[in-house]
C-alpha cells in the first residue's frame, strides 16, 4: 500500500464556511475525547470510513538540498493502516491481555490550529490541525508527543467520516517507548 | 576493571544484576565490547552510488558511512579533528565532501582533510593535512551485503567473527538476488539496558505465549495456540548458540506465521524453496521456511520471517535507541515487499502490536535493578541447560525447542570473555563449555 505524502496546502484554497469549519473542529475534538476515554471500538465504528487510510511516515533528518518528500521512501512508516488493520489493533486492546495497559495509561490529546478547505472531490474537506499528546503511566512515567495531521473527511448520511489521515510527529527519534495509541 | 568471573556464573546461566545497571560496567562494555566487536553499520543497498552516506553510531561514537569513488565503503568518526564539532547532521544523503560548520574544514568521502580555510595566510602552509583526517573505523567489511565495522585493527575478519552464525544466515542471505533493508529506520527510545533486548531476541521463546498473548489473539496466527503458555511441543523447533555469542531460535514452517495476511509470502517461500534446497541443502531449506528470532553479538537482532532488523543502540546503562528496518529479498515483487514492510510495522515497528509488549518488559527488567539490594542479586537463565549439546549435522551448540535459554547462555559466555580484556588470540584458544561434550538429547 503506497502512502500519500504530506503535502503543504496549495496557495489557492477554497476555505470552508463557518458552519462546516465548526463541524470539522467538533469532529476532531470529539474524536480526541473518545480516544482519551478509550472508546476505541466506538471510534472505529462511528468516525472512520471503510476506505480509511491512516499513515504516519518516518521523518528522516535530511539536508535542505535533499528534496525527497517525507514519506516517499517505501520502507518507512510507523502506521500505514487500513480499516482492517486498525480493527486488529483495537482487537488486541480488547483482549484484556495487554499487560502494559494494566493498570491503565492516562493519555490526553490536545487539538489546535484547526483549518479546513473543500477538497477537489465533492463533499470532502481537507482539515489541518496540530496536536499534543501527553501520556502518564506507572508511578512517574511521562511522555509528550507533538505533531500535526492532515485529514480528509467525507460527509456520509449527514455525518463526517475520516477517509485519510497523514500524521507527522515532530521527532526523528520518537521520545517514547512506542506509539501504540491513535492520533 | 571489574572481575567478570563474579558477574557471569555457571557457564553463562547466572548473571549478576549489576551488569544491567552499573555505570562502571557499562564503561567497560564500551571499551571491551563496542570498541572491539564488529558492529552493524548498513546494508550495501542503502548506499548504491558514489557519495551516498548515512550516519550511525558504534557504541556511543557517531560514525559516517560513505560509498567511495572506487565502490568501496568507508566509515569514520563524525567529529571534526580540529575542535571536535559534529560534521554531518543528516541521517543520510549524497555528498561530495563533508564540511564542518565551525571553521570550514572540509573532508572527502573517505574522511581525508581536503580543504582548510586560510591554510596559507593563517597556518603558513605548515599544517600536515594527513594528520587531521577524520578518525577512521579500523575495518569495514561486508558479508553478503551486510556491512559491519570495528574500531579494533586486530579483530578477526568479519567472516571469522560471525563464525557458524554465517552458515546459518546464508539461509536468507544466499537467496538469488540477495536481500535489502528498507528504511530509513524507525527510531524510538527505551529505558532499558542494551543487553535485555539482545537476549530477548536471541533466546526468549518463553515469553512469546505470555507477553504477546493479546497480539497473538488479535492476529489469529498459527502461533496462537501458544497463548498463555498452555502447551508446548519441543519438536517444533531448535535453539542454537554459536561460538562468538551469536544465536537464534527457529520454529519450523512458521516463516509467515505472524503476517496478518500471509498467503502471498507463503507462496513465495514455496516457490523459492527448491532453489534454496539446491543451493544450500535440506537443512537450510528447512531453516528458510522457519521463523527465527536471532541476535548477532553484541547489539544487532533480527526476526527472519517477520523480517524485522533491529539495532539496540546503547545510550548509557539504562537507555537505548531502538532502530528498525524491514528485511526483504531483493527479487520479491514490490507488492510483497510492501506487505513485508506493513507486517514489520504492525508487529515490531514503533507502534507494533508485539514491540509494545516487549518494550514494557525490557524497561521494567532494567529499572528494578536501581535498588541497591536488588542490584546485588542474581538472575537465572538455566532453562534446558541439561539437554543441549552437539548436533551431528548442525554447527554450534543445539537444543531442542525454542522455549529454551541455550542462546542466552552463549551470549553471556561471550560477554564475559570479551569483558575480561583478553586478546582475540587468547579468546580463540578459550576452552569450550560443558555442552560441547554432550550430544543434543
Ligand atoms: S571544529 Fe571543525 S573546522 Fe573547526
Ligand atoms: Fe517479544
Amino acid at each position: 500500500m503506497n502512502a500519500p505524502t504530506h503535502t503543504p496546502a496549495p496557495a489557492k484554497l477554497r476555505y470552508v464556511d463557518r458552519d462546516t469549519l465548526f463541524e470539522v473542529e467538533r469532529f476532531l475534538i470529539r474524536e480526541a475525547r473518545m480516544l482519551d476515554e478509550e472508546r476505541f471500538r466506538e471510534w472505529w465504528q462511528t468516525q472512520l470510513a471503510e476506505d480509511v487510510h491512516y499513515v504516519l511516515p518516518v521523518r528522516e533528518i535530511r539536508l535542505r538540498a535533499d528534496q525527497k518528500p517525507i514519506g516517499s521512501n517505501p520502507g518507512a512508516f510507523v502506521f500505514n493502516d487500513n480499516y482492517m488493520m486498525l480493527d486488529m489493533r483495537i482487537r488486541r486492546l480488547e483482549t484484556g491481555l495487554v499487560w502494559m495497559e494494566d493498570p491503565r495509561n492516562y493519555i490526553r490529546r490536545f487539538i489546535s490550529n484547526v483549518d479546513a478547505a473543500w477538497a477537489d472531490v465533492d463533499g470532502e474537506v481537507d482539515a489541518w490541525s496540530n496536536f499534543i499528546v501527553y501520556r502518564n503511566r506507572r508511578q512517574r512515567d511521562e511522555t509528550v508527543v507533538w505533531g500535526t495531521k492532515q485529514c480528509r473527511l467525507r460527509k456520509v448520511d449527514g455525518e463526517w467520516k475520516l477517509t485519510r489521515r497523514t500524521i507527522l510527529v515532530d521527532q526523528r527519534v520518537v521520545l517514547d517507548k512506542n506509539l501504540y495509541f491513535f492520533l | 576493571m571489574k572481575d567478570v568471573s563474579k558477574l557471569i556464573l555457571e557457564d553463562g546461566a547466572v548473571q549478576n544484576r549489576s551488569i544491567y545497571w552499573d555505570q562502571d560496567i557499562y564503561e567497560q562494555e564500551l571499551e571491551h565490547i563496542f570498541a572491539r566487536a564488529w558492529l552493524f553499520l548498513a546494508h550495501e543497498s542503502q548506499l548504491p552510488n558514489t557519495g551516498d552516506f548515512l550516519t550511525t553510531r558504534m557504541g556511543e561514537d557517531n560514525v559516517i558511512v560513505a560509498r567511495q569513488a572506487d565502490g568501496s565503503i568507508k566509515a569514520f568518526i563524525n567529529s571534526c579533528p580540529h575542535r571536535g564539532n559534529v560534521v554531518c547532521h543528516a541521517d543520510s544523503g549524497n555528498a561530495k565532501a563533508f564540511t564542518c560548520a565551525y571553521h570550514g574544514w572540509a573532508f572527502g568521502l573517505g574522511g581525508e582533510l581536503v580543504t582548510v580555510p586560510l591554510e596559507h595566510d593563517a597556518y603558513y602552509n605548515a599544517i600536515e593535512r594527513p594528520r587531521y583526517a577524520m578518525h577512521p573505523v579500523a575495518k569495514v567489511e561486508s558479508y553478503k551485503g551486510l556491512v559491519f565495522g570495528t574500531f579494533d585493527a586486530g579483530a578477526p575478519s568479519l567472516r571469522d567473527y560471525l563464525g557458524d552464525m554465517a552458515w546459518y544466515m546464508d539461509t536468507f542471505l544466499d537467496v538469488p538476488g540477495g536481500i535489502e533493508l528498507l528504511g530509513p529506520p524507525m527510531k524510538s527510545i527505551l529505558n532499558c539496558n542494551w543487553k535485555v533486548p539482545t537476549e530477548n531476541f536471541i533466546a526468549d521463546g518463553y515469553h512469546v505465549g505470555w507477553a504477546h498473548a493479546a497480539a497473538l489473539k488479535a492476529i489469529e496466527s498459527p502461533l496462537s495456540p501458544l497463548v498463555g503458555n498452555q502447551a508446548y511441543d519441543v519438536n517444533t523447533g531448535l535453539q542454537v548458540t554459536t561460538r562468538g555469542g551469536h544465536g537464534f531460535g527457529v520454529i519450523w514452517d512458521a516463516a509467515a506465521a505472524i503476517h496478518p495476511v500471509g498467503e502471498a509470502y507463503a507462496q513465495w517461500l514455496a516457490q523459492r524453496t527448491p532453489i534454496m534446497r539446491e543451493r544450500l541443502g535440506d537443512w537450510r531449506a528447512k531453516f528458510y521456511n522457519g521463523h527465527w528470532d536471532a541476535s548477532i553479538f553484541p547489539n544487532c537482532s533480527f526476526l527472519y520471517g517477520t523480517n524485522t532488523w533491529k539495532l539496540w543502540q546503547p545510550m548509557g546503562p539504562h537507555h537505548i535507541e531502538v532502530w528498525t528496518w524491514t528485511l526483504v529479498e531483493k527479487d520479491m515483487p514490490d507488492e510483497l515487499k510492501q506487505m513485508m514492510v506493513a507486517t514489520n510495522m504492525m508487529t515490531f515497528g514503533t507502534a507494533g502490536m508485539l514491540e509494545t509488549d516487549d518494550g514494557e518488559n525490557m524497561e521494567q527488567c532494567t529499572g528494578s535493578n536501581r535498588g541497591w539490594v536488588t542490584r546485588r542479586g542474581k538472575l537465572f537463565s538455566g532453562m534446558g541447560q541439561v539437554r543441549e549439546g552437539h548436533h551431528p549435522e548442525l554447527p554450534g551448540i543445539v537444543a531442542k525447542g525454542i522455549v529454551c535459554e541455550t542462546s542466552n547462555r552463549g551470549f553471556y559466555r561471550r560477554w564475559a570473555q570479551l569483558m575480561s580484556g583478553k586478546s582475540w588470540d587468547e579468546l580463540a584458544r578459550e576452552p569450550g563449555n560443558a555442552a560441547d561434550k554432550r550430544e543434543v538429547a
